[in-house]
């Protein structure tokens, strides 16, 4: 595996009409990390998917997938990529056989061999037309026709947001065994947190189309802290660590917060947070000063 | 050949459950030295998970002196757990007991005692904000 | 990607080839009778200026037997709309259920499968309606031989216009479906759009596309020669007695035969006709088919255009 980022951005934008669905964008994603893109819907996950494969093109700033323009150099770019679009579209009147032809039509790196094999350990007939297979199966078809390119960088939208459990956790073992075998990066998007811990080592948090958090999911985790005490006010925690998420009751103060070294204030309880309440915090939730974190964040997440 | 399983509720990262089931496995006799541990891929194909965290765990193991890996050939089990001296487990119940009887005087019941131990025994304990 | 486009397309070229075999079979045996009747009849024989009254009879005869056919053929020049318009409809399929971001995921760049998938369609409108002619053209020829094919539905199928036609429905879907995204309802309005253009055209631009002749006559002799075969736009009789007019519609319209009164007092004593004669066919033709064929390509240009750059 080389040492350069599979995906760089900087200052990356995009602008629909007067709405920008994605802003000031600068990320870089380690070659063979299993990256999650997490935010709610309309967050810019999509955006920023569709302008990592050259579908759209960059309002500002740029981005690079493993060192080319996906838009402007995809010759070079894209026999080393997979994508699997949202609701993994595919031609519903071709048969599976079919739809593996025009794979290797039109792919130059297209590896039959591992298109019939993924097909048959699925145990799915060859003839059977793709409108008639389950939304698992569907997904799964989509994703052979996605590695069967044998890509450096496979790239999935919201792979599993329409598929039951089983589907889910069958597609997911697909995607992690060929990680397994070949080093390959993946990035995929998600606005389900549970279960990220589980499958990727890299976060990207994307909220009101801007980065919110990026970085290894180990540091992150090390590096935050909840801290619980009896009611106060956070700015003298505020001066050395970044609070990320503030809530009070009567009693109680709970700060979720970001430290820059270890918490030595003895009048706190100090806990390790598990990472969906991390990104939950950073998506503004449970805060009672919710929008101004945000803004703070911002500033300082990056 | 040991087949893992992950409790994604219970806090504990993934890597540490791994480690644990092959302790645990080890000490009830199902592992024996020269056994071979699942690959990589059978473990990620099985459960889904992120294969750096198998590494992570089999180094941990290594690292503990139960594992070795055999470049080209998988990791395999290479000494036992030390077993715990018989005598010391029965100095550790007598013990147990009587600080139970002590619990119990205080007014804890069992719910209380287990609490007060899973709480102690782990450092620092993960939050569960509800 | 030529296997792959002619796989998705699969359904809907069976579509629009069927409709042409449909064409074909109710086409082929009225046509043959036609023909049959027309040589058997000896009416060939009949054409020229001066008719017997035998010719006549057998005119009417073959005129009536065969016109509620000939009317309902009319009808036909819809088809190279509906073939256009059923043309466009995978293209803007993919739009529609977002399968293009598959194919632009693969290996294959925007502009080349773009140019593919439109060259296909295109093609293929063009070879259906060579086609159509060829079918319409050979049908026709007893009526041809006998009013000429000037006459609205016959001058519709027969010319190169029907080129034009077909493209521009197949345009028309294709500019209105990569913005909309929407198969069915593009193809629709496309179609609607098609048949307003058509009667647009028809009623009011083709006859300004080349000025028509005007004549003039007494009424006592012959009608102008070219007058025969043409097409009539209005005649006026003037002069003491009865005054009438007749005109022709875009539709169903008929030769110029002027049935002047006898008996009903003098008559009138001077004939006026503004008429587009058969020497104007391959003008009118030409004219008529730059235009559709002009709107269809810039139509074609703006869904290629709006597709590379604006599609996501």
């Amino acid at each position: 595996m080389n040492e350069h980022p599979a995906l760089q951005a900087a200052g990356l934008g995009k602008r629909y009409g007067s709405k920008w669905a994605l802003e000031d964008c600068t990320l870089e994603i380690p070659a063979g990390s299993v990256t999650a893109l997490v935010g709610p819907n309309g967050a810019g996950k999509t955006t920023l998917l569709q302008l990592a494969v050259g579908l759209s093109e960059p309002t500002t700033g740029t981005v690079r997938v493993l060192g080319h323009s996906p838009r402007d150099e995809a010759v070079s770019v894209l026999p080393k990529i997979g994508f699997v679009a949202q609701e993994h579209p595919l031609y519903r009147g071709f048969s599976i056989k079919e739809t593996l032809k025009l794979g290797q039509k039109l792919n130059p790196s297209w590896d039959d061999r591992v298109a019939l094999d993924r097909i048959e350990r699925l145990g799915l007939p060859l003839r059977q037309k793709v409108g008639t297979l389950s939304g698992g199966q569907q997904a799964q078809v989509a994703l052979t026709l996605a590695l069967a390119k044998r890509p450096q960088l496979l790239f999935l939208d919201e792979p599993v947001a329409s598929l039951d459990p089983l589907a889910r956790r069958e597609f997911m073992q697909s995607v992690m065994e060929v990680v397994s075998d070949t080093g390959m990066t993946v990035v995929l998007s998600s606005h389900i947190v549970a279960d990220l811990e589980r499958v990727c080592d890299h976060l990207v948090i994307l909220a009101r189309a801007h980065t919110q958090l990026v970085g290894p999911i180990d540091e992150i985790v090390a590096g935050h802290r909840l801290l619980v005490g009896p009611r106060a006010d956070s700015a003298a925690i505020a001066r050395m660590h970044d609070v990320i998420r503030e809530s009070h009751t009567e009693r109680q103060t709970t700060l979720l917060v970001r430290a820059n070294g270890h918490v030595y204030d003895s009048s706190w309880q100090v806990l390790e947070v598990d990472l969906e309440e991390i990104v939950l915090a950073y998506l503004g939730y449970g805060s009672d000063r919710g929008a101004a974190h945000a803004a703070a964040r911002e500033a300082v997440a990056r | 050949m040991i087949e893992f399983h992950l409790d994604s509720r219970s806090g504990v990262p993934t890597y540490l459950q791994l480690v644990q089931q092959v302790k645990q496995s080890l000490r009830l006799g199902i592992l024996q030295p020269g056994d071979q541990l699942p690959t990589v891929k059978e473990v990620v194909g099985s459960l889904a998970i992120n294969p750096n965290t198998v590494l992570k765990a089999y180094r941990e193991l290594d690292l503990d002196g139960l594992v070795e890996g055999r470049r080209g050939q998988g990791t395999f089990v290479s000494s036992d757990l030390p077993p715990v001296p018989p005598d010391d487990v029965k100095a550790l119940r007598t013990s147990l007991q009587r600080w139970i009887e002590r619990a119990r005087a205080a007014g804890l019941d069992e719910d209380n005692m287990s609490a007060l131990f899973a709480d102690t025994v782990r450092p620092p304990a993960v939050s569960r904000v509800a | 990607m030529i296997w792959v486009t002619w796989r998705q397309q699969r359904t809907e070229t069976l579509i629009a080839g069927g409709i042409l075999v449909l064409i074909a079979a109710l086409l082929l045996p009225t046509g043959i009778t036609m023909a049959h009747a027309y040589h058997h009849d000896g009416l060939a024989a009949c054409l020229g200026t001066n008719p017997s009254f035998s010719c006549h009879v057998a005119i009417g005869g073959f005129q009536s037997r065969f016109q509620p056919l000939f009317s309902l053929l009319n009808w036909f020049t819809l088809i190279p709309g509906l073939i256009g318009v059923v043309l466009a409809a995978p293209f803007v399929h993919e739009l529609e259920n977002g399968t293009y971001r598959l194919a632009w995921t693969q290996s294959i760049t925007r502009r080349r499968w773009i140019a593919i998938k439109l060259a296909v369609p295109i093609a293929a409108a063009i070879l259906i309606a060579a086609v159509l002619i060829v079918l319409t053209t050979w049908w026709r020829a007893p009526f041809v031989h006998l009013n000429g094919r000037m006459e609205t539905g016959t001058y519709d199928s027969e010319g190169t216009v029907v080129f034009g036609y077909t493209l521009f429905a197949l345009a028309l879907a294709l500019a209105i479906g990569v913005v909309w995204r929407r198969a069915v309802a593009a193809i629709t309005i496309a179609f609607v759009g098609y048949f307003i253009a058509r009667i647009f055209v028809d009623t009011w631009l083709r006859d300004r596309l080349v000025a028509p002749l005007k004549a003039t006559w007494k009424a006592s002799s012959a009608q102008p020669a070219d007058l025969a075969h043409a097409r009539v736009i209005s005649e006026l009789g003037t002069g003491p007695g009865i005054s009438f007019k007749t005109g022709s519609g875009p539709l169903g319209s008929h030769a110029a035969h002027i049935a002047i009164p006898r008996g009903l007092g003098q008559g009138p004593a001077t004939m006026h006709a503004v008429y587009q004669p058969p020497s104007h066919f391959w003008p009118l033709q030409g004219f008529e088919t730059g235009i559709f064929v002009g709107v269809a390509l810039l139509l074609i240009a703006f869904a290629a255009w709006w597709t590379h750059e604006r599609t996501a």
